[in-house]
């Protein structure tokens, strides 16, 4: 997307600098991390190890806030993020570790499942116009359920029960120990390489190719955009499509690092997805955003739990802290016109 | 009219934005029972002007004297409270509403009790209507149920129950038919007997003759001249306002070609929300090099004609479209573009461009594939035809990565306008392509559609200016309630015949 | 007209009275017409429930003499206490619950107990005495065990991570209150405690943070086998899962016990779900003999070395130690 300029030319090489959301985006990072220097947990966060665990954790909400961030930039919102999350976790470790599979071809299947369901929702707002908030919420609940329903409501983990009760024993599979561990020397992990490789490729749709211009029309203004031409209807199934691949890959992270596929995974993971990409800075009413954002935005609330996390700060402490900070960090993203 | 002291002096007004001057010592003066017109090309600074007189700026220099009173307004609620009411293009009524609760938003009459006198509100409701002539309005319907002429109606009431001595209306008359503006005027005149004083603002050389009694011109942001209307003919009043002398005779230059290029035939056009038919029956034709204007006042049917024939209704119930003889398949806007048709609509606010975006984004929107071979985005390809367009076109703007909204409204209909040259099409259908634009725009935008033409373009042209439609189109169809009630064309192509077809009239043709 | 319908009228009764008479020939209690069992649960979104209902199942399939309906609240208190007015009305022969609160769903239930239905209440307490039988085990006592066994095998000095279950729910209180009063009197300081909400990935954060800030850390206590779990990824990621004990409670045969086996956690106490013995009691009331009125479950603390023979009962867990009551199944 071409950088815009606001419409005022502004005096000081700051205010100018503030126009651009990305500056926005980095100053709500730099206060976050300046909290953590002073709040630094008796040195935590001072060492290399807390902050290659907090990009480990907030990987999979990284990749998550990547589906939701297209689908936002179309005006749109995907409440089901957190159930698919669950439902391919579910699927990945059963197809895995109870089936054998060989783990090239879960991965796929479950990927394909992802982008099946997303493409139901995106089919069920782009044709039948059904509001994005309600046919995604019933995903949600949908996909809950059949995540319950495949897996019986129990984790699927190596412990597997037969039929008279007793339980066999498996190895983890080699796949989860692959994708659980770290790479280059013990500083980065394989989720991170995966969250990293979802930016990109979430970057390539929305900056460089036509598929994103026309995801970005819509959602600025949908029926100038149906109106010159730009197919409507096919461009959210993409979005939604993409936003439940991406979805099922946060799913697999899932299930890999907990080496069991939890149905009950995810849960209200997609209001953190929600979080990430608003604090990035992509609004919510559609036309706005990339990808770069939602990258400080994980960095900024990936950081701010991992802060209250080495404090040892009480549950309710981080509830109230969280609030306060997400409605802080919105307030300094106000557009300046 | 006897000489009385101004009710409002504005003083040397002078408002920069950081480094740009909007307006530099502006001052006006304005005289109760009067309709005071304020003239400028867009960017002149009027807006400015009247958004600092609304309170919606109090950081200026110079002096503001209302009845008497040196005052400075710290909020448009404060400059309401003082008696100055505004209404612009963009009406503030809330759709949903009813007409009564929109006139008392702000101000509900409250009951000892606390809570709203519904009854109050809808009785003195009734009354401010009635002074203002209206009928057939049922107060407790919402706005949305009515039209935009009777809406500006009902701004025009909430300013007069607020006792507005000081209304401005910014080019009121852009969303209204003939009988309709008829009808303001006379509200106009009688609210200037009542004492009101009236800043008009509009591009309508007729208007400012019919309504106004003094002028006030400016450019780019100076003070130009003041004067009653009788002192300042057309030509003064337009070399005043661009600084040249402007012949304002719209020339034509037609070459129009025997050849047919588009054609319908017995189209029908279904209301997409409803079971009637906003198009009735309808056939015509238009040849190569041709301008085809459509005359037709509100709920003829003409722009639901152009829509529905671009596709953006889906596919048609009944008829046939042709182009260049081969058959046309209406089904959608992306098929049209592509079978050669593109069509202009008249909101360009909320249907032709996306505000949000570039200026560069929205000229290529409409024909992104020439720019992403293989759907890959080529930004350099972009740029340099979005520079071809802007010199085609004189869009001005200093840098094409600007959003669109900063644009004024004559640029803003350039860029939609490059946007659909950029499809290359064939046919044109434009839709009130010069509606709330400066006068120098507008005679671009005619000889645009010269040039065009000359290339062997067709263009269908609605347009609600008779003086624009009469000189640029080589034939006129003339719609009435979703029907063609006249073709006019050559001797027969007169302001009373075009009027007569459109309420619906037979008249013998002389 | 009057005739046809005094004759469809006299019918109606006619086939009413055979009806019942018929149901009421059948005795109670046979496979023919079985004793029917509402077993409201609160929900079963935790493993350890959908664990509690299959233990019911298990030893109501076989006890031909019973049925068993299941109705799961999924978490909602009002869609818990719904579903035992329908029960109620129903007419069940006896009632077993889970409830998801005391305070909010003890009129009900009373409502029950008052009206002849036997009530067993299964791992979470009403307020007040309306009830046949409680079956739970104490996760004070648990905790407590935990403490102490941690004592021992720390020698009483060392450094202890605390990842602790939802604050606000009364076992992740009394696993938490339990522990601190095990290990009193001895010099082991819990260094790091955490909220990880009963949640696996939770834990594991938690305990990375715990880890970067503190070098020296010799045991885990997670108020669950996933917490544990977690934490043992955690550790492991680091490379510094040989130094530190894993302990955590529910022993769950494929999960807790499961991660004995594979050295992931060296202790693992369980938290019985009390559905066998819940169907045992039921079939004991049912047939009209007395039960006592509190049963608090025994459980054991499975280790590597007692894996093999089934764990080790844990010492300080009385068999029953309430007076036994008479609660037999009325007329």
């Amino acid at each position: 997307m071409i950088p815009l300029v606001s419409n005022t030319s502004q005096k000081t090489f700051i205010s100018r600098l503030m126009q651009y959301p990305v500056t926005r985006a980095i100053l709500a990072l730099i206060v976050i991390f300046v909290i953590g220097l002073v709040f630094n947990g008796g040195g935590a966060f001072f060492k290399w190890p807390a902050h290659r665990d907090m990009l480990r954790q907030y990987s999979v909400f990284g990749i998550l806030a990547c589906g939701m961030t297209i689908v936002i930039i179309t005006a749109g919102i995907d409440l089901s993020v957190g159930s698919m999350l669950g439902l391919s976790a579910v699927v990945f470790s059963l197809l895995t570790i109870h089936r054998d599979w060989n783990p090239w071809h879960a991965i796929p299947a479950c990927i394909a499942m992802g982008a099946i369901l997303g493409v139901v929702s995106g089919g069920l707002i782009s044709r039948f116009r059904i509001q994005p908030f309600i046919a995604t919420l019933a995903m949600m609940v949908f996909a809950r359920g059949l995540a319950k329903f495949i897996s019986g409501g129990m984790k699927i983990s190596t412990s597997i029960q037969q039929a008279d009760g007793s339980y066999i024993y498996k190895n983890d599979p080699a796949i989860f120990k692959m994708i659980d561990s770290r790479i280059l020397d013990g500083n980065l992990a394989v989720v991170t390489l995966i969250f990293i490789f979802c930016l990109f490729i979430s970057w390539l749709i929305l900056s460089r190719l036509r598929i994103g211009r026309y995801l970005y029309a819509i959602g600025g203004n949908e029926e100038a955009a149906r109106l010159s031409g730009v197919p409507v209807i096919k461009a959210k199934i993409f979005a939604y499509g993409m936003c439940g691949l991406f979805s099922a890959i946060a799913g697999i992270c899932q299930a890999a690092q907990e080496y069991q596929g939890d149905p009950e995974a995810g849960v209200s993971y997609e209001l953190t997805a929600i979080a990430i990409a608003v604090i990035g800075g992509t609004n919510l009413m559609g036309g706005r955003g990339s990808i770069l954002l939602t990258l400080f935005g994980t960095l900024t609330i990936g950081y701010l739990d991992k802060i209250l996390s080495i404090n040892a700060v009480s549950e309710a402490g981080r509830l109230m802290l969280t609030g306060v900070i997400i409605v802080s960090a919105v307030l300094l993203q106000r557009r300046r016109k | 009219m006897a000489e009385k002291k101004p009710i409002l002096l504005m003083h040397n007004i002078s408002k920069r934005f950081g480094g740009t001057a909007a307006l530099e010592g502006v001052s006006i003066e304005l005289y109760p029972g009067e309709a005071h017109i304020l003239a400028g090309e867009n960017g002149a600074g009027k807006s400015t002007l009247i958004k600092i007189l609304c309170g919606v700026y109090s950081e200026y220099a110079g002096r503001i004297v209302l009845e008497n009173r040196p005052v400075k307004f710290s909020s448009p609620q404060d400059a309401a409270r003082h008696g100055i009411a505004a209404i612009h293009q963009e009406l503030s009524l809330i759709p949903a509403m009813s007409v009564s609760d929109n006139i008392f938003l702000g101000r509900e009459k409250m009951k000892k009790n606390g809570t709203v006198d519904f009854s109050a509100q809808t009785i003195a409701s009734q009354k401010i209507l009635k002074r203002l002539g209206i009928d057939g309005v049922d107060v407790h319907r919402p706005v949305e149920e009515y039209p935009i002429s009777i809406m500006q109606m009902i701004e025009i009431a909430k300013a007069l129950s607020m006792n507005s001595r000081i209304i401005i209306m910014d080019e009121p008359t852009s969303a209204l038919t003939e009988p309709e503006v008829n009808k303001l005027f006379e509200t106009i005149s009688a609210l200037k007997l009542q004492g009101h004083a009236i800043i008009y603002i509009t591009h309508k050389m007729e208007e400012i003759y019919k309504i106004g009694d003094r002028i006030t011109v400016l450019r780019d942001g100076r003070f130009v001249a003041a004067a009653p209307i009788a002192d300042m003919a057309r030509n003064a009043l337009i070399r005043n306002m661009v600084g040249r002398e402007l012949n304002e005779q719209i020339q034509r230059r037609s070459k129009v070609c025997a050849e047919e290029l588009f054609r319908v035939e017995n189209l029908d056009i279904a209301d997409p929300q409803g079971n009637r038919n906003l198009v009735n029956d309808v056939s015509f034709s238009a040849r190569k090099g041709e301008i085809l204007g459509i005359a037709g006042l509100q709920g003829s049917g003409a722009s639901e004609l152009l829509n529905g024939i671009f596709g953006a209704y889906g596919p048609v119930s009944k008829g046939s479209v042709f182009l260049n003889g081969n058959p046309f398949v209406v089904r959608s806007p992306g098929r049209s573009i592509e079978q050669g048709l593109a069509l202009l609509t008249n909101d360009r606010k909320t249907t032709g461009l996306v505000l949000g975006m570039s200026i560069v984004e929205n000229i290529t929107l409409a024909s992104l594939p020439q720019y992403s071979p293989v759907c890959w985005m080529r930004n350099s390809m972009e740029q340099k035809a979005a520079l071809r367009y802007k010199q085609e076109l004189n869009i001005k703007a200093d840098e094409l990565s600007r959003e669109v909204s900063s644009l004024s409204g004559g640029n803003q209909q350039k860029v939609a306008l490059a946007k659909w040259v950029g499809t290359k099409p064939l046919v044109l259908l434009l839709d009130e392509p010069t509606r709330g634009i400066d006068v120098a725009s507008k005679h671009e935008i005619y000889e645009l559609m010269n040039r065009w033409t000359a290339a062997g373009c067709a263009i269908i042209l609605i347009t609600s200016e008779m003086p624009e439609l009469i000189a640029l189109s080589d034939r006129i169809i003339v719609m009435h309630r979703g029907r063609i009630s006249a073709r006019l064309e050559g001797d027969r192509i007169t302001q009373e015949n075009i009027l007569h077809a459109a309420m619906g009239q037979e008249r013998e043709v002389a | 007209m009057k005739k046809t319908r005094s004759m469809l009228v006299g019918i109606a009764i006619v086939l009413c009275l055979a009806l019942t008479a018929a149901t009421w020939s059948a005795e109670k209690g046979t496979p023919e017409n079985p004793w029917v069992i509402g077993m409201s649960q609160c929900n079963l979104g935790e493993p350890w429930r959908v664990q509690m209902n299959a233990d019911i199942k298990s030893a109501a399939d076989a006890a031909p003499s019973i049925k068993v309906i299941y109705k799961d609240a999924q978490n909602d208190t009002l869609r818990q206490r719904a579903h035992i007015e329908e029960f109620i009305g129903q007419g069940v022969d006896l009632l077993i619950v889970s409830p998801k609160e005391a305070a909010p769903l003890t009129p009900i239930i009373r409502n029950a107990y008052t009206n002849k239905i036997p009530v067993i209440v299964l791992d979470r307490r009403v307020v007040g005495e309306d009830y046949t039988c409680f079956i739970g085990a104490d996760n004070k006592k648990i905790g407590e065990a935990a403490g102490r066994w941690i004592a021992g095998k720390l020698n009483g000095k060392g450094n202890v991570v605390e990842l602790k279950g939802l604050m606000t729910t009364t076992p992740g209180q009394d696993r938490n209150s339990g522990f601190r009063k095990g290990i009193e009197g001895t010099e082991i300081k819990v260094i790091f405690e955490a909220d990880m909400k009963w949640l696996e990935p939770d834990a594991r954060k938690e305990m990375e943070s715990a880890l970067a800030r503190f070098d020296k850390i010799d045991l885990v206590y997670g108020h669950n086998d996933p917490a544990a779990h977690g934490a043992y990824l955690a550790a492991k990621a680091a490379g510094r899962e040989k130094n530190i004990i894993f302990v955590g409670i529910d022993g769950l045969v494929q999960e807790g016990q499961a991660y004995i086996k594979q050295n992931i956690l060296q202790a693992s106490f369980e938290y019985p779900t009390g559905g066998k013995e819940a169907i045992e009691i039921a079939l004991k009331i049912l047939k009209g003999e007395t039960v006592p009125k509190e049963i608090t479950l025994k459980s054991r603390v499975f280790t590597p070395e007692n894996l093999e023979k089934g764990g080790e009962w844990l010492p300080e867990m009385p068999a029953s130690s309430a007076p036994a009551q008479p609660a037999k199944k009325e007329q």
